[in-house]
């Protein structure tokens, strides 16, 4: 009850706490733009009947049926047709760039990389306007602004923060308090004290992912690249080493699923399944993985504070709705993005699939979740601690996935003790040299 | 007379040109699709591998760049030696077991249907659900295969976080997805086979060791033959189960050529063009080595 009731007051705060942390860092402050734009006559006698296609992949059935839903008022609102999509996705970047050479592009697509998309995505601006950018925060923007003409090529669907999610059942079962705040020695303490005591496989578990290591070298005040495009991984080598280690130890001590990690070669992999299993107490993902664990876990479970070191707060990340220069309808083809990411569309979606919004006037009012509220106002402060250098990697959005995925295999080869810690990270920043240099070409 | 001759004769000529013309006609849609989906691509993947693209669209020449990168890159040896490793122990036994069980099967009385498919099921199995189905029984510490292990005293083996057994486990896979389909190759092979050689080796005294050895197997030759090639061409080919299997990890052990290819082409950063002339090289080796096991198995023959 305790925890509860420390949980509401969170809530209420932190709203509070993010939206002055928004307006602190210099993105726009709240204002309701207009939403609810309706298609004009001309719009509408032209579009009956046509079909546009959305390429979709989905982290909760929450997230698809809400989708379907949508996708069925705005058929009745326009006459066109939405062919849907969905995609695995393991296989969604591979599938999308196979189709696109093929000259199969769909008109729109939930895009996880937009960066691999910039030559081939649609002029948002040209429909929309200028001012269309405005209504979203403009540290979810970065990542769909064409590097070259600044133009709006896409719009942030959704802002993710990655955190710390925990058992509660085996933390009470293993006399540890639901932490409130902690840093990662109290973490690792946490995980094994409790895995000892409920004998569970692991003590903790993370996506297998660069960005979301990236997230434990923000704590520790390392990062890879600034806001200038520059390699900033050289000046912070000693806090990364500090981070990598932490969890490649974890993983070395068989404290977390080495299965999982060593056992996928390059692939993804999320640890969502052991978490689910009572496997392991601790589980680092984001605030995407609520709606799964919601209707799945047989147990109660929190999200918990991003432990804190040099710095707390998440990481930034996020989904983007992107309309394609190929569609045989563009205009349709952005009508379809501007209805999605609408205030209300964006809103229900929010709601039911416990996503962060991206929209200004959506933050400054505030979301009103009907079920993990809590969970959801520890991921809204985190966001607003999230430090500010925490964005610079989006200034290259195209380098984003080589970098994270490096980091990534260059942490399995520690694990493997083929490399060391201090050389996995020289090679990181060579690599990123090696990238950024690609830039220049 | 003459007229009726000449229209005889014309009469024959253009049955003549249809019976010529009709083969072709049956496999013309097949060919048309080969070249199609096959041939077309294939052409075009060769034409790739001397661009470099990074999104499929835009391509820059490099000449041979891509082959040089690929002879240059330090992890296509090990990559080349994972590839050997699994190929030679796939195809070896794969065709070991699969006479071993096409002879039982084929002596088998009792539920002949339900043994023979059981043994075929794998093979209806998509290899992407097979490898995640064998991923859940080889997990180290919640599979049932370790589960079992533990209970007979055999410890918990890291099937897919240790090397050597990472490329147990995927030769093991393989053999289990594909040997149904040689053993019925070979079932075939057997029922064609002369009973009435058989019953005569029998009939002077030859044991059943020796009808196997003298006479069932040099007369399986050729099926041999069929399933040595179509071995050689699917462990080379070999990727769907793996990647859904280890991923190519631990550490890389199990990563073959087609995850090679994969990854180059698929795999941010994206390299079409060096994707493609992996492709190329992967091809001219099992182009290569099915001449050979060709060119060997006809020799033997005439021998």
């Amino acid at each position: 009850m305790k925890i509860q009731t420390l949980r509401s007051k969170l809530a209420i705060a932190v709203s509070l706490v993010l939206t002055a942390g928004l307006v602190a860092t210099g993105l726009p402050s709240a204002q309701a733009t207009t939403s609810g734009l309706l298609p004009t006559a001309a719009q509408l006698k032209a579009w009956k009947g046509k079909t546009i296609s959305y390429y979709f992949y989905n982290d909760s059935q929450a997230e698809l049926d809400t989708t379907k839903a949508q996708i069925a008022d705005f058929e009745k609102l326009t006459g066109a047709t939405v062919k849907l999509d969905v995609i695995p996705f393991t296989n969604y970047d591979p599938t999308l760039q196979a189709r696109l050479a093929a000259g199969n592009a769909p008109d729109v697509a939930r895009l996880n990389n937009p960066g691999f998309y910039i030559k081939d995505a649609l002029d948002l601006e040209k429909y929309l306007g200028r001012k269309y950018a405005a209504e979203f925060l403009k540290g979810s923007t970065l990542q769909v602004t064409h590097p070259t003409t600044k133009k709006l090529i896409g719009v942030p669907y959704d802002l993710s923060v990655n955190g710390p999610f925990i058992n509660v059942d085996m933390f009470k079962k293993a006399g540890v308090a639901v932490p409130t705040s902690w840093n990662w020695t109290e973490l690792v303490a946490a995980g094994k004290k409790v895995q000892k005591a409920t004998g569970s496989e692991y003590a903790f578990a993370i996506d297998k992912t660069g960005h979301r290591v990236s997230t434990v070298m923000s704590h520790f005040g390392a990062y890879m690249v600034d806001k200038n495009q520059k390699n900033v991984l050289p000046t912070s080598k000693f806090r990364a080493e500090k981070a990598v280690k932490i969890i490649t130890d974890l993983y070395k001590q068989d404290l977390a699923p080495r299965d999982l990690w060593v056992g996928t070669g390059t692939k993804y992999s999320s640890p969502t399944a052991i978490f689910l299993g009572q496997q392991t107490p601790i589980f680092f993902s984001g605030n995407w993985q609520v709606a799964s664990l919601k209707k799945d876990a047989k147990f109660d479970f929190a999200a918990v504070p991003n432990p804190k070191e040099l710095n707390g707060g998440g990481w930034p990340g996020g989904k983007f709705l992107q309309a394609f220069n190929a569609s045989k309808t563009p205009d349709l083809a952005a009508y379809f993005v501007h209805y999605l990411a609408d205030t209300a569309q964006m809103e229900t979606m929010d709601k039911n699939a416990f996503w962060l919004p991206t929209r200004v006037d959506l933050v400054a009012k505030g979301v009103k979740y009907a079920d993990r509220s809590e969970d959801m106002a520890v991921f809204q402060s985190d966001a607003a601690k999230t430090p500010a250098a925490a964005y610079g990697i989006q200034s290259v959005p195209t380098l984003t996935a080589p970098i994270y995925n490096n980091l990534r295999d260059l942490m399995t080869d520690i694990m493997g003790n083929k490399i060391t810690v201090k050389e996995a990270i020289a090679k990181q920043i060579v690599f990123i040299d090696a990238q950024l240099a690609t830039l220049k070409k | 007379m003459t007229n009726s001759s000449n229209t005889v004769n014309r009469r024959r000529s253009v049955i003549t040109w249809r019976r010529r013309l009709m083969p072709y006609l049956f496999v013309a849609p097949n060919m048309l699709i080969f070249l199609t989906f096959i041939i077309w691509p294939a052409i075009r993947g060769f034409q790739i591998s001397f661009f470099d693209s990074i999104d499929g669209r835009t391509f820059t020449p490099v000449g041979t760049g891509n082959y040089r990168a690929i002879f240059g890159d330090p992890t296509v040896a090990e990559i080349a030696k994972n590839t050997a490793i699994y190929v030679i122990f796939y195809v070896i036994i794969s065709t070991i077991l699969s006479i071993a069980f096409a002879l039982i099967v084929n002596e088998q009385q009792f539920a002949k249907g339900f043994f023979r498919a059981i043994l075929f099921l794998p093979v209806m199995l998509s290899p992407v659900v097979v490898g995640l189905i064998w991923n859940d029984v080889l997990d180290r510490k919640v599979g049932p295969l370790n589960a079992l292990l533990e209970a007979i005293g055999g410890g918990s083996p890291g099937w897919l976080i240790e090397p050597k057994l990472g490329m147990i486990a995927v030769i093991f896979v393989g053999v289990w997805v594909h040997l149904g389909f040689y053993s019925i190759i070979l079932l075939a092979g057997l029922q064609g086979i002369d009973r009435s050689l058989l019953e005569a080796a029998a009939m002077d005294g030859a044991t059943r060791t020796q009808i196997i050895r003298t006479i069932i197997l040099p007369l399986l030759k050729p099926t041999t033959l069929v399933i040595l090639i179509l071995a050689t061409i699917h462990g080379f080919q070999s990727f769907d189960f793996i990647y859904t299997l280890t991923g190519g990890g631990p550490f890389g052990a199990t990563t073959l050529i087609v995850q090679y290819i994969y990854d180059r082409a698929f795999q941010s950063p994206i390299q079409y063009g060096l994707g493609s002339a992996a492709g190329v090289i992967l091809f001219m080796i099992i182009f290569a080595f099915t001449a050979l096991n060709f060119l060997v198995g006809k020799k033997r023959q005439a021998i």
